[in-house]
Order: C-alpha cells, then sequence, then structure tokens
C-alpha cells in the first residue's frame, strides 16, 4: 500500500496503522480505529523491553485482513534478531489481533510486552478539520479490561481493549510478561471492541475472530464467483477487472436500514458511507455485473428521501439525500449530514437508476414497490430544484450557508464552474448536466409510467416536459461560436460559457440534438479536451485550465466512463473505443486501480499519467470506471428480453470475452475482437 | 383571539390521528410504541402503520416492533418541528430500538421547521379510486 498507511476495513469500521501496525494518530493525523464516522483507537503502540518495532514486511491478506512481520528495533540496516513478532489483525466489531513472539534463540527470553492505548473519540470531521473535543474522558480497569469512554451529554461511546492472556492493565494499555523457551513462541488474542451507547445499542461483544474471517472470505468469494468472468488477449485488462471487483466488495456497505444487504459506499477509508450521488453512479456503472447494487442503494436512497424543507439540511420533499454520518459532530448538530440533502443530480439521476435496473434486471416488483418514491423525484425537479421558478431548469443554491454545501454537482470545488475569462458566476447556478439528468429522468419516468405503474396521463406529461426541455435546452445552452454546450447558466440567465467534459454527459442524457452531436464529440476528442488518456474535466485553453487543478483540467476515470457511454449512445462507437483504451491504459500504470482523478497533462508529455493525491483510495467511482468501459466496448445493451451485443474496441486489446453477463435474459455472453485504430491523435 | 395553546405533544398524537392514509408510509407496515417520559409519569402511544393506514391508540402492546423513548421536553420539541429526530437519535436523547427500516419511515412523521406550502408529491400523486 502507499505511503506507508495500511487499511483493512468491514463497512464502515475500518483500522489505518503504520507499516509495523502501530497507530499514533494525532487531532490531524488520519491513523485509528474508526467505526460509525468516529475514531475509537488513536493509540496502539507495540514496544518489547521498552523499544519499538521495525517492519520487515506486510502482507495484505484481504481487505478485511492483513499481517506484518516485526523484529525489535527500528531504522536498522542489518537485522540480526533473536526474536521476531508476527501481528495478525482482522476487522470484527472493531478489531482482533493476533500477537506472536517467537523465540529463535537457543536460550530462554524473558520479555516485558507493551501496548498502548488511548482514544481521543474524534468524529471524522474534527479529524478532517482538526478541532477541539466537545466532551469528557473517562478510563475503567476492571477485570483483566481497560476500557476508554467518552461522554458528551447523553452521547457516549466507548472502546474495551482485553487480551486472551493475562496481562497487567493499567490506564493507559496492557503489560504482558513473558517468558518463551528456547525456539518457542508466546502468542495472546487481543480484542478492542467498539460500543455506541445511547443510539439504542447495545455495547458489541468481540466477535469470535475466526469465525468473523471465515464469513468475510466466504462472502468474498460468493461475489468473485458470482460476477461475470472476463477471457481477453490482452492481459492487463484481465487484472484491472479482477482488482476492480476486488475494490468494489470492499466498498460496499451495508447501512443498519438494509437488512444485511449493502450498497456502495463513495471510498475507502473517509467516505464509507452513503452517498446519493456516487451510489447511485456507482450502481450505474456495475449493473452488467452486480445488479443487487442498484437494488440496495435504490431502497435505501429511498427510504431516506427527504420529506420536509429543512434549510439547515438544505432538504426538500422528494430530494434525495446527498451524505449520511453517524458521528458526534452530525449527533449535535455542528454538521448537517443527519441526513445531508445537498445535491442537485442525485434525485434525477435516482429515477435513471431505477430505469436502467429494470431494462436490465426486469424486476418491476422493486420498480412497483419504489413507485411513490420514484414520483416524489420527478415532483422535485418540477417543484423545487427550479430555483428561480419560471426557468424550467434544475438551479443549486445552498441554504445553509454555514455548513451547507456551495457546489452541489459532481464537480463541487469552488472554482469549478467559470467563465472563458476565469470569472466565476453567482448562485444559484443551472450547469449543463443537471438539465441532461432531469430529461432523462422524464423519459425514463414516462417508461415506467406506461409499463409499469399503468399510468398513461403521466407518461404523455413527462414526455412532453421532456420534449419541451430539449428544446430549450438546446436552445439556450448552445454557444454558437464554439459549438458546444455552455457549463451553465448563471442567474441572469448568461451562459457560463467554458468548456468542459460536462458535454460528454449531456451526449449519455439523451438531451442533445442529433444535428450537434457531431460537432460535441469532435471537442471531447479534440486536442483541447483530450489529453490522449483521456478527456479533461475543462478544455485547455480555458483561462482557469489547470493540468492538476481538482476539476478545471484533470482527468476523471469516472467521468470518462459517462463520456464513453454519451459517444456510444450517439452512434460514435469509435471514438468511445477510443477513450476507453485510453483509460484502461491508464489502469495498467496503478495496477489496475484507477485513482479518482489524474493530471490533464498531453499523453506524449508525460507519457505515464500523474496521479493526482488524494485521500481516498480505491475511489467507488474509479473502481467502477472498468466496468462501465467493458459495457460501452462490448456495446451492451438491453433490449425486451435480450441482450444486444455490439462491440467496438481498440486493436490492442484483442480478442475479449465477458461470459456469464447476469440479467433478464438469464445469463449470456458476449464476445468482441478489437479492430478499432487508436492512438492516432495524440502519441 | 384567545386560544388555550395545545400541547405538542398530544397535538402531534391527535393530528396523526386524523391523518388516516399516508403515502409516505405505504411501505411501513408494524407498531411503534412511545414512551414519554415526564418526571415520574410515562405517558404510551402505540402507533400502528398498515400500508400507509395510521392508527394511534393508548393501548398496551408487550414487544412492538419499534420502541422509541424520549423526554416529554424534547419530544415537544419533535412534535413541533424545533428537533430532529435522527440527530436525537445519534445524540442518544432519543432512544429507539427494534426495526431500522421502520424507524427511519416513522422518523418522517415529525413535521419539519418549515411549513411546506407544497405537499410532497403534489402533480405526481396517483389518483386514487
Amino acid at each position: 500500500m502507499s505511503d506507508g498507511v495500511v487499511k483493512i476495513l468491514d463497512g464502515n469500521t475500518f483500522v489505518v496503522s503504520d507499516e509495523r501496525g502501530d497507530i499514533e494518530a494525532s487531532l490531524t493525523d488520519p491513523t485509528g480505529l474508526f467505526s460509525f464516522d468516529t475514531r475509537f483507537l488513536s493509540k496502539w503502540i507495540l514496544t518489547i523491553d521498552g523499544e519499538r518495532l521495525g517492519a520487515l514486511s506486510v502482507d495484505d491478506l484481504q481487505y478485511f485482513e492483513t499481517r506484518f512481520f516485526l523484529v525489535p528495533g527500528t531504522g536498522t540496516v542489518y537485522i540480526d534478531a533473536k526474536i521476531s513478532v508476527i501481528r495478525q489483525r482482522s476487522v470484527a466489531n472493531g478489531f482482533h489481533e493476533d500477537l506472536t513472539i517467537l523465540n529463535h534463540s537457543d536460550k530462554s527470553v524473558t520479555l516485558t510486552v507493551r501496548l498502548d492505548a488511548a482514544s481521543d473519540f474524534a468524529d471524522l470531521f474534527e479529524v478532517k478539520d482538526a478541532l477541539k473535543k466537545k466532551g469528557a474522558y473517562t478510563t475503567t480497569t476492571t477485570g483483566g479490561k481497560l476500557v476508554l469512554g467518552y461522554q458528551r451529554g447523553p452521547f457516549t461511546r466507548a472502546t474495551e481493549i482485553s487480551s486472551t492472556k493475562s496481562a497487567r492493565v493499567d490506564s493507559d494499555g496492557l503489560t504482558f510478561r513473558v517468558r518463551i523457551p528456547s525456539h518457542g513462541e508466546w502468542t495472546t488474542g487481543l480484542d478492542v471492541v467498539t460500543a455506541r451507547l445511547g443510539a439504542g445499542q447495545a455495547p458489541r461483544d468481540a466477535v469470535d475472530p475466526v469465525r468473523a474471517r471465515q464469513r468475510m472470505a466466504r462472502n468474498l468469494d460468493a461475489w468473485l464467483t458470482n460476477a461475470p468472468r472476463i477471457e481477453c488477449d490482452w492481459d492487463p485488462l484481465k487484472a484491472t477487472y479482477r482488482r476492480s471487483l476486488v475494490d468494489l466488495a470492499a466498498l460496499r456497505f451495508s447501512p443498519p436500514i438494509a437488512g444485511g444487504r449493502s450498497l456502495p459506499a463513495a471510498g475507502l477509508p473517509w467516505f464509507m458511507t452513503m452517498f446519493g450521488r456516487d451510489s447511485i453512479f456507482t450502481s450505474l456503472q456495475a449493473l452488467p455485473f452486480t445488479p443487487e447494487l442498484a437494488a440496495t442503494t435504490l431502497r435505501a436512497l429511498g427510504d431516506w428521501q427527504g420529506v420536509r424543507l429543512d434549510d439547515f439540511r438544505d432538504e426538500d420533499p422528494g430530494r434525495i439525500l446527498h451524505e449520511m454520518r453517524y458521528g458526534e459532530m452530525t449527533a449535535f448538530e455542528e454538521r448537517p449530514h443527519s441526513p445531508y440533502y445537498g445535491s442537485v443530480d442525485a434525485t434525477p439521476l435516482y429515477v435513471v437508476l431505477l430505469d436502467e435496473y429494470e431494462r436490465w434486471t426486469g424486476d418491476r416488483t422493486l420498480v412497483r414497490e419504489l413507485e411513490v418514491e420514484a414520483r416524489a423525484a420527478l415532483n422535485w425537479i418540477d417543484e423545487y430544484a427550479d430555483i428561480p421558478g419560471d426557468t424550467g431548469y434544475i438551479w443549486y443554491k445552498r441554504r445553509n450557508e454555514k455548513t451547507g454545501l456551495e457546489n452541489q454537482c459532481w464537480k463541487d470545488s469552488w472554482d469549478s464552474i467559470s467563465f472563458r475569462d476565469g470569472s466565476l458566476p453567482g448562485f444559484p447556478r443551472a450547469t449543463c448536466e443537471l438539465q441532461g439528468y432531469a430529461y432523462d429522468a422524464r423519459v425514463r419516468g414516462a417508461r415506467l409510467a406506461r409499463l409499469v405503474w399503468k399510468d398513461d396521463e403521466l407518461a404523455v406529461r413527462l414526455e412532453k416536459q421532456a420534449a419541451e426541455l430539449k428544446r430549450r435546452f438546446n436552445r439556450d445552452y448552445w454557444v454558437a461560436d464554439g459549438e458546444y454546450f455552455a457549463l451553465a447558466l448563471d442567474s441572469d440567465g448568461r451562459q457560463v460559457d467554458a468548456l468542459g467534459s460536462n458535454n460528454g454527459h449531456l451526449l449519455w442524457s439523451g438531451i442533445v440534438d442529433k444535428s450537434k452531436a457531431k460537432a460535441v464529440a469532435k471537442h471531447l476528442l479534440g486536442p483541447r479536451l483530450f489529453s490522449g488518456w483521456g478527456v479533461r474535466t475543462l478544455a485547455e485553453g480555458e483561462a482557469r485550465y489547470n493540468p492538476i487543478g481538482y476539476h478545471v483540467g484533470t482527468v476523471w476515470p469516472f467521468d470518462n466512463s459517462f463520456v464513453a457511454w454519451g459517444l456510444r449512445r450517439y452512434g460514435f462507437k469509435h471514438e468511445a473505443a477510443e477513450i476507453a483504451s485510453g483509460i484502461l491504459e491508464a489502469a495498467e500504470f496503478f495496477d489496475g486501480r484507477l485513482p479518482e482523478a489524474f493530471g490533464g497533462y498531453e499523453r506524449s508529455q508525460t507519457k505515464y499519467p500523474v496521479q493526482y493525491p488524494t485521500a481516498c483510495s480505491p475511489q467507488a467511482w474509479s473502481t467502477g470506471t472498468p466496468l462501465l468501459l467493458l459495457r460501452t466496448m462490448l456495446g451492451l445493451e438491453p433490449q425486451g428480453d435480450h441482450l444486444v451485443v455490439d462491440p467496438a474496441l481498440s486493436r490492442g486489446i484483442g480478442h475479449l470475452e465477458l461470459l456469464d453477463i447476469p440479467g433478464r435474459w438469464g445469463r449470456v455472453d458476449a464476445f468482441g475482437r478489437g479492430r478499432v485504430e487508436v492512438g492516432t491523435r495524440h502519441r | 383571539m384567545a386560544t388555550t395553546k395545545r400541547d405538542p405533544t398530544e397535538g402531534f398524537f391527535a393530528e396523526l390521528a386524523e391523518r388516516g392514509d399516508e403515502p409516505l408510509l405505504r411501505k411501513a407496515n408494524g407498531t411503534t410504541r412511545f414512551d414519554i417520559v415526564d418526571g415520574k409519569r410515562t405517558t404510551r402511544w402505540l402507533v400502528t402503520l398498515d400500508k400507509g393506514r395510521v392508527a394511534v391508540s393508548r393501548r398496551a402492546v408487550a414487544s412492538p416492533d419499534c420502541a422509541i423513548r424520549a423526554n416529554k421536553a424534547l419530544f415537544d420539541r419533535l412534535a413541533s418541528g424545533k428537533e430532529n429526530a435522527v440527530a436525537a437519535i445519534l445524540r442518544g436523547d432519543l432512544v429507539a430500538e427494534g426495526d431500522w427500516r421502520l424507524l427511519v419511515r416513522m422518523q418522517r412523521l415529525f413535521p419539519g421547521p418549515r411549513k411546506l406550502k407544497r405537499t410532497g408529491t403534489a402533480g405526481y400523486a396517483r389518483r386514487r379510486g
């Protein structure tokens, strides 16, 4: 793993440590044991006879389990250790660690083994923003257990630390006096268990670590077995595909309401929670592979759909949530994430996902089950999203001006939406892709109304609205002198006229007039947007363009997967293949794990993709990217009860087979052969 | 105009009993027991949801699907939209146990801080009958 940081997790419980297995967190240093957005352990340091250990190697066994091989002393070049240490750790209601010490000498040894432990019970938001705690700490040592506690009014959290071998327990940790015969070994189990009190939760017991590990291993095996298999002449694609499936398994998150089923969280480890936008996009990408993620996403987001007008949470009736958190700052309303609704794309995309899910799986029961939610989402677009009230477009402007999000579209950084000259529009803003999503939601909502809800009147109305929106949009957003769609309209109705990758999402949504599609495709693959690896978020030549600016020039793999889907939708097969090929070739440089974003430098200039530094890896929608690119390359499209296969892939990929694709057709195979010549543009 | 100030908690349950059909709760079925603690006195309410139909009673039920416990002052604030139920649960002010999916549905019954001018699904609600 990178940066000498080791992460293991199960859902939203995760451990981040250094390469020795030690945790030595400060308020700003993001290591520790975390669960439900709270740090339950901020110090966990192993010493032997008062000395820290050095790492020989780390074995990442699975995403939920790791093993550290250590020897006494640090920083020595030449190691001649008489003893060695193995820490095997797995996540289980906190974590379980088997600590084993091996004596390699021909004499017995007597050692003092010490584990220093402490917790700051920081909220994830406090770790990010380095804030001070308001509650009080307690420490008790009873019955061979060390219990660390935190209390702020009724809010209590506790960490229980115990061992299988008896230890001397003090308020700062556990000490073992150990005698190991020559060539012998000594082992103790260590359990660190998290307890969230007050939320109707009994303190959790330490689960049997062996059974917990077996359960997680079986679950991962079943996950991999159920997914379609790949055969391909180009080996890196096989490796990338497998990496994506394993990472997606790790990114699964089972919210308390989902009855044990899971949905994709946004990123590991800091975004292991429900995000409307990220969960929906990732579910869309993974639909041909693991459709059950979409079903859980739709149900869970439906359960939390907004019903009130609440300015603090930016909540409206029908709105789909942006982010849910469980920590102290959320509990005390110092942050609005209970849940927070400040996203304007999640709501139309909710309807898009519901329809796409039905097209693949034929599961009309779920579409019936979620009829009220889908109708409320469509109503939100009409009643609440048009902030000026008379434009027919989706706008955003936060009502929570203190802790709400300013930019409620996926390009959510402060400078992402700009005019050509670099100036920034005021609020509200109506970014272009939002209008595409609204269009698509209505077209798809009409299909569901007719097919499943048996409401022709609604279908006709939605189709009429969609057609009107398309007509207006193609007039109001089209930048005539550049032949592309503006990034947004500002509050005066002016075009925010910079060129960005958002144009690709417009193709995906279907809102683009056929007559304009060719010009848009030309831009997406043109020198200003296409780097050779992928489409930049913002075009070269715009005042704010910066190849390593977060949303103003970097290449986002997730963005590109939807751009490729959009190009296919309008018949630009070769162009889609070119993007798929660039992104998948980039993936090879990251061992199959695409980062959230990489630099927008010309491919010919750097020869390799320059990673943009981000805290989370893997990121859900980057993980889903190779899956959606496989779909676009093979041209997989449900039509009635059949799966249409219409491959267009680059020559370098050679022969490609995707076997046992699940859907309403049962399981089918798809084949393709690489015939598209790519890379003539930028190398 | 002289009106006696209505007790928010009493008002909440009275209003709930009058609602009858609630589209937002059509998927939630089950019983929820509310224990409202006021000093030494605990008032108990039972809310039963059956495919969107809401029934309120003071019946005692030994094993409801959900149990919610709060002190009267907090519940008054919840009932008048001054307090958020989810945050109160996370904090531990509102103790909730049982079927989480039903709980998430139940919290929809509490009003928000602002009055709704428009109903949630105005133009999109299915016509009944």
